[in-house]
């Protein structure tokens, strides 16, 4: 039964080995799905390609549905794996900061590695950028802690917070992602991309 | 002609509901092997952690971030999960590269504006970046993605996040992109 | 094109699967009298006092301090913090969401150890997470963190520095003693949260 790390099925050594093909799979998917082209990427927003729309949403269902398949045949046991904690105030300006970022580079990093990986030299810069970000935040972390910090509301889900059940919250994000895949594609129509 | 181009684009790049699936399953692989999700920028954080604790190691000592990083984390700080799926993510695009003959050289950019004010913008982005992910505990696959999968709700507030903005900045910076 | 409508078919169907069957929630969790002595010979339920120390002077908001003392002890002198929920009304509902919650690590304190221990065993029980006791309780606090004793000459360098750490700590939340410089010392690295589960938690996120 899983999470293996956590029932000592596998040694941490083997789950660090692990990460190491989990991450290969990972790379491989991000750049044969495209996500090593900045101009395809940041299509989503000017409508002529929106694959990160659709991969994103369909990598995110598949994980959901799986997670609570394997509880349900009793493969996974839920309460171990990790829920990312919410802070409220830094998720959000965080995530602001991020979207200007995504924007204004064409990447996030895990894309920007693959597209490194391939040799875009605007990725290898994106790259040395976000180590000078961090740096900026490591540094100044006295002054961020306190907006880190604020408005910690535990590892909180969702479907909790809206107090309905994770099978129905997973529904109505299938129901909102059949919605935006449709106008995607239909935004793929109407905007031309431009050759890249 | 444009019909055959089309034809090859499709061959190079996989169908993006097949790519998300399978980048589903590799979400759903990491939470069953490590009861975690994929992530990025926390790689690049611990080699900061990293780089200054051996080069600056009185400052590792003294600076906030570095001393309560190294309370929460025992040992090397690049002897983490994330590092080694970090490697693996580098290795994984390369051979997605070589296998779709992908490998080259280049800065992508629109025709409207040259390489170096892409490059410009490519590394301020990634200084926004850098940084908003650490100020928001993770980037789109550590939060946004990984936290969706466990319907965390932070993740879909990163999420909502991240793509809101790009998509309302969008506009004022097209020449970048189209 | 065609791709999307048979994927939509799939996941909504998946779905509408997911949705109406009941969610498995892992039988509600209450422990036996038996591995309930086992968490008690192991002592997993306590923290060490640093830890404790740290984590206030690091005003971590994961923390929650709760003292179980009376309410006139807790007025006299309580931990910065605390929220006092006197053992009496231990099982008062207006306790029950702080007890019973997987937000906060609850660390219960009473003067020893033995009260808090007692409200500790009562909430495994009813099978609450996440709360631990103060080890030594409020005496051995004081003792170590507010009034360290100072480490004889010949003793190991991380006493020392064990020494040092915790004088700052002192200091940073109002105990006596001015902090004694030693360069070369590193502060002491603190004990790892024990957990009161025996599987292990994993680390995950970005962090």
């Amino acid at each position: 039964m899983g999470p293996l790390i956590v029932n000592d099925i596998i040694s941490s050594n083997t789950n660090l080995f692990l990460a190491f093909f989990i991450g290969i799979a990972f790379g491989f998917v991000l750049e044969s799905s495209g996500f090593s082209s900045s101009r395809k990427l940041v299509g989503v927003f000017y409508g002529y390609d929106t694959v990160v729309l659709k991969v994103f949403f369909t990598g995110a269902i598949t994980a959901m549905i799986g997670l609570l398949f394997f509880s349900l045949f009793g493969w996974i046991d839920l309460t171990y794996i990790y829920i990312n904690p919410t802070y409220l105030w830094s998720t959000i300006i965080g995530g602001v900061i991020m979207g200007a970022g995504f924007i204004l580079g064409g990447f996030c990093p895990g894309t920007s590695v693959c597209a490194a990986a391939i040799g875009k030299i605007d990725a290898i810069i994106f790259v040395v950028g976000i180590f000078i970000g961090i740096f900026i935040f490591t540094e100044g972390y006295p002054i961020w802690k306190p907006l880190y910090m604020a408005e910690f509301m535990g590892n909180l889900k969702i479907n909790t917070f809206f107090n309905i059940s994770s099978g129905t919250l997973v529904m109505l994000v299938i129901f909102a992602a059949a919605v935006m895949f449709w106008i995607g594609e239909w935004a793929e129509k109407k905007f031309k991309a431009p050759k890249y | 002609m444009e019909k055959e181009m089309r034809k090859k684009k499709s061959r190079s790049y996989i169908n993006p509901y097949i790519g998300g699936i399978l980048l589903g399953l590799t979400v759903l692989l990491a939470n069953y092997i490590s009861g975690r999700g994929v992530g990025a920028s926390g790689a690049m954080k611990s080699t900061i952690v990293a780089a200054v604790e051996s080069i600056a190691p009185k400052h590792a000592d003294d600076a906030m971030f570095y001393k309560e990083y190294s309370e929460s984390h025992a040992g090397n700080p690049l002897n983490s999960w994330l590092v080694y799926q970090m490697l693996g993510v580098l290795v994984g695009g390369f051979l997605s590269g070589i296998l779709a003959r992908r490998m080259t050289w280049k800065v992508e950019h629109s025709p409207k504006i040259t390489s170096r004010t892409r490059l410009i913008f490519a590394l301020l982005g990634g200084v926004l970046f850098g940084f908003g992910s650490q100020l928001g505990r993770g980037c789109t696959s550590g939060s946004a993605l990984s936290g969706m999968a466990v319907l965390s709700l932070g993740g879909f507030i990163s999420m909502m996040a991240i793509f809101g903005t790009a998509f309302a900045l969008a506009y004022f910076v097209r020449k970048l992109w189209i | 094109m065609k791709t999307r409508i048979i994927i939509t078919i799939i996941f909504v169907s998946l779905g509408l699967i997911i949705a109406a069957v009941p969610e498995n929630t892992t039988k509600p969790y209450k422990l036996t009298a038996n591995e309930l002595l086992d968490e008690v010979k192991s002592g997993t339920q306590f923290v060490h006092p640093d830890q404790v120390a740290d984590m206030v002077v690091q005003q971590d908001p994961t923390l929650q301090l709760i003292d179980i003392r009376s309410k006139e002890e807790f007025e006299k002198y309580s931990l910065p913090g605390a929220i006092n929920v006197p053992l009496n009304d231990l099982l008062s509902d207006e306790w029950k969401p702080y007890l019973n919650q997987d937000i906060y690590l609850n660390v219960l304190y009473s003067n020893g150890t033995t009260r808090a221990n007692e409200a500790w065993m009562i909430t495994r029980q009813l099978g609450y997470k996440n709360n631990y006791v103060l080890q030594g309780g409020l005496n051995y606090w004081v003792e170590t963190v507010l009034n360290p004793e100072k480490p004889g000459m010949t003793s190991p360098d991380d006493e020392f520095a064990k020494y040092n750490y915790r004088k700052a700590a002192s200091n940073a939340l109002g105990g006596g003693g001015a902090i004694e410089q030693k360069q070369d010392v590193k502060p002491a690295k603190l004990p790892p949260i024990k957990k009161g589960n025996k599987k292990k938690m994993v680390q995950g996120g970005c962090s």
